[in-house]
């Protein structure tokens, strides 16, 4: 033991402490009025238990296999040849031009003979 | 099995005798060590009455694997955070000291008590540490559990309060040399 350890000691043997009578009688008088608390013990489960929950636990997983497999999809069935070429319905592209294009030619053609009458109009008010 | 554990296992079994007669191996222990952090000498025989009662009435939640003293002593320091308020004083506060309880039980010598400048001088955990270390002879790992503290966070607190108390024991040497 080093020098502080011991005069450590040394001086908390000095601390000068007694317990006086009158204060070991209150605690004993207190300690005797205790109850002291009583550890909740654990509920012992009784054998049925054990069994119920194991029988419960294999029903369930019986339950969720047969789930399982009864959900399996049917074999795939290859899908037959569809001829496209036949099922798609042909379109005569000139005609639907035609009917595209149509108006915008009239619409042409009236613009073309008002802008030669307005040319035939100015031509005469200037007396060409 | 020793006549504390026989004591231990009555009391668990609801024997208050048996717990008087454990008590009586501790308490004047307890108090001294109370008496370091109360404000007066009562506060610190109530603070010792509570811890006894608090250990009896949860004695069922003792574990023989830890050593009864440890136990009780982490009862102990709990017990007396809780009581704390203008009753109870931190380790570090000044005191008055013809109030101080502390210096009352101590008898008049040329040097100051080492425990009254290790109050002075160290934080309420390092000296609770140095307290368990040394005045009770508790092991680290017994300190470490009574504080709720790693091993290590023990080891370097305890060397720096040593350090601490060194520094003042080498000061008042030194005075006490100069004064002749």
């Amino acid at each position: 033991m080093d020098k502080l350890a011991k005069q450590l000691r040394t001086d908390a043997e000095q601390i000068d402490v007694t317990v006086s009578d009158e204060l070991e009688q209150r605690i004993n008088a207190s300690l005797r009025a205790v109850e002291p608390m009583e550890q909740m013990p654990r509920a012992a489960k009784p054998p049925l238990f054990w069994w119920a929950s194991t029988l419960t636990g294999v029903a369930a997983a019986i339950a969720v296999i047969v789930i399982v497999n009864w959900q399996v999809p049917d074999e795939p069935v290859s899908p037959t040849p569809v001829n496209f070429v036949a099922a798609v319905p042909t379109i005569d592209l000139n005609a639907e031009t035609a009917m595209l294009t149509g108006p915008l030619q009239e619409e042409l053609d009236k613009l073309q003979s008002d802008l030669k009458k307005a040319e035939e109009k100015v031509k005469r008010d200037i007396g060409l | 099995m020793t006549d504390e554990s026989k004591l231990i296992v009555a009391a668990k079994a609801g024997s208050a005798e048996a717990f008087c007669d454990l008590a009586e191996l501790y308490r004047e222990r307890l108090l001294r060590f109370l008496l370091t952090r109360c404000a007066s000498f009562a506060d610190a025989e109530d603070a010792l009455q509570d811890t006894l009662i608090a250990a009896f009435r949860y004695i069922h939640s003792y574990d023989s694997r830890w050593r009864f003293s440890t136990w009780l002593y982490r009862i102990a320091i709990r017990n007396a955070a809780k009581l704390r308020g203008p009753d109870v004083m931190e380790v570090g506060e000044l005191r008055d000291e013809e109030n101080d309880p502390l210096q009352q039980c101590i008898a008049d010598s040329e040097t100051e008590n080492l425990w009254v400048s290790a109050r002075r001088t160290l934080t309420d955990e390092v000296f609770t540490a140095m307290w368990l270390r040394y005045a009770e002879d508790m092991s680290v790992n017994d300190i470490s559990t009574t504080l709720d503290r790693s091993v290590s966070w023990t080891k370097v607190n305890l060397m720096r309060g040593r350090r601490a108390l060194e520094t003042q024991m080498n000061s008042a040497a030194d005075q006490s040399e100069a004064y002749g």
